[in-house]
């Protein structure tokens, strides 16, 4: 399955990417999709660690990461906003 | 109306959008871009924006019906820019609109408390050719939190 995953502020300038398709199997949970990316670039342990970043699943906080991704979501990394 | 854009806007002319003669009362916001008087080292020349479009839309909605339900609102217009914007610049308008001044009052400086920390929007500033991300702000958090006491959820 396909993910779009979109980066926001400092996560963005560290990962030097807005937005990527991230190929990945079927039947795999937020925790597990990751794990994929910690593996992926070593940029994101820190981005995991940071307890500000919220997680956005089409347009929706997770708050439980077992949640199950499916070909075609959009996940957003959103670092605490700063607008106004 | 909800409305995100790279360009300015006029207050006159959204104004009228919402001017209406069941109105008696209207409240502005107007945040612009201004200089960080204490960081004499690195002066701010401009500002960029940042946005979510998606999830903006979809919060900024949200936080204009919660608005217009708790302080029984005619109208409210939220504009929000993005992209580089230089010191001086207007930002972010919000207009309330109601029979009364004191709802129209109130609404606009909820959503302006509650646009602060909850809207996907994300600042830089610019200076000396370097983008820098601007901090979170506590204080701005604390000051959202103080509507729940007020707030009809």
């Amino acid at each position: 399955m396909k993910i779009t995953v979109k980066y926001f502020s400092w996560i963005r300038v560290k990962i030097k990417l807005g937005s990527e398709i991230i190929e990945t199997s079927d039947n795999l949970s937020f925790s597990e999709f990751k794990e994929i990316l910690r593996n992926k670039n070593p940029i994101f342990l820190e981005v995991f660690k940071d307890k500000s970043v919220k997680y956005f699943l089409n347009l929706t906080e997770i708050i439980d990461t077992n949640i199950f991704l499916k070909d075609g979501d959009e996940i957003a990394f959103l670092p605490p906003v700063t607008g106004g | 109306m909800i409305k995100i854009t790279k360009n300015a806007f006029n207050l006159e002319e959204e104004f009228l959008k919402i001017q209406d003669n069941s109105n008696g009362g209207y409240s502005f916001f107007l945040g612009t871009v201004r200089e960080d008087i204490k960081n004499k080292k690195n002066k701010i020349q401009s500002i960029i924006l940042e946005c979510y479009e998606k999830l903006a839309v979809k919060q900024l909605s949200d936080i204009r019906a919660q608005a217009i339900k708790n302080w029984n609102l005619n109208n409210c217009l939220i504009i929000h820019r993005i992209g580089k914007l230089f010191l001086g610049e207007k930002i972010v308008l919000i207009i309330t609109a109601s029979a009364h001044r004191e709802n129209a009052i109130r609404a606009c400086e909820f959503i302006i408390d509650n646009l602060k920390v909850n809207v996907a929007l994300w600042k830089f500033n610019v200076s000396n050719g370097e983008e820098q991300p601007v901090n979170f702000k506590n204080k701005d958090k604390e000051k959202f939190l103080k509507w729940s006491e007020v707030i009809k959820y």
